[in-house]
């Protein structure tokens, strides 16, 4: 129970660095931890208690001494997902250094052409 | 966009032959060891991503296009399709219709390899595309 209120505590940490920031490479950042604490409170659900890594090495060890295999394949997946969203949201800081010559938000305030 | 000197050029021709190597081994023991299409194909790209920043924007175009790597994009997702589709003709959507093999070798496992092989392929080429085109940005220096 304490691990899945410390994983919210990690998301919050995200979502106050990617509202409060008027740097946009730290709310990048922000979004970055708020992906990663989620995917470890899903990671975590799966967790039985005296539980091996779910490989399995031989045909003698019941099914039911490996921790929850199925959290894990999806979080690897979505681990993926989150490296394509973030490098898409890096090229976007690019192209708004280019187009402004700051990164700071506060003066990103003209929309021409 | 231009490459880099000549030292991480040698360093990248001989390092990517083994990023290369270490991400089909990934994926292709997706049904032994952790790992799998998604995984394997997200080094992949890495692998290809290495070449782009050694050698430059103009060069890696020459050797993968973004329309070659659209088009193995488009070939991963219709292995896969395909693979589902023969399944469903053989029974039901997604059936192991290919021999089970023994358990724990290579070769096992029906169609659990050859659609982690299709997702590797997908993914990596998607992953590749898409930097390869997020990267093409030229700055009023570059015209």
């Amino acid at each position: 129970m304490v691990l899945y209120v410390l994983t919210m505590v990690i998301f919050l940490a995200g979502l106050y660095a990617a509202m409060a920031k008027k740097n946009i490479m730290k709310t990048v950042i922000g979004m970055l931890i708020m992906d990663y604490a989620v995917n470890l409170m899903l990671v975590l659900i799966g967790y039985r208690r005296d539980g091996l890594p779910p490989i399995m090495t031989s045909a003698n060890e019941p099914a039911s001494a490996f921790v929850d295999p199925l959290p894990q394949a999806l979080i690897v997946t979505s681990i993926v997902i989150g490296l394509a969203m973030t490098a898409l949201m890096a090229a976007l800081c690019v192209r708004l250094y280019q187009r402004y010559g700051t990164f700071d938000t506060l003066h990103m305030r003209k929309l021409k052409g | 966009m231009s490459g880099m000197t000549l030292i991480v050029k040698t360093i990248a021709r001989l390092v990517v032959g083994f990023i290369i190597v270490f991400g089909c081994c990934v994926v292709l023991h997706g049904h032994l060891s952790p790992g799998g299409g998604f995984a394997g194909g997200a080094m992949l790209a890495c692998g290809f991503v290495l070449v782009l920043l050694a050698y430059g924007r103009t060069e890696t175009r020459r050797i993968i296009s973004e329309n070659r790597a659209a088009t193995w994009d488009s070939l991963g997702a219709f292995a896969f399709l395909s693979i589902a589709l023969v399944g469903y003709f053989s029974g039901a959507f997604f059936r192991n219709f290919l021999p089970l093999g023994r358990q724990f070798q290579l070769i096992s496992s029906g169609t659990v390899m050859w659609s982690n092989v299709a997702i590797g392929i997908k993914v990596g080429a998607c992953l590749f595309a898409a930097y390869l085109v997020l990267a093409g940005f030229r700055t009023a220096e570059d015209m």
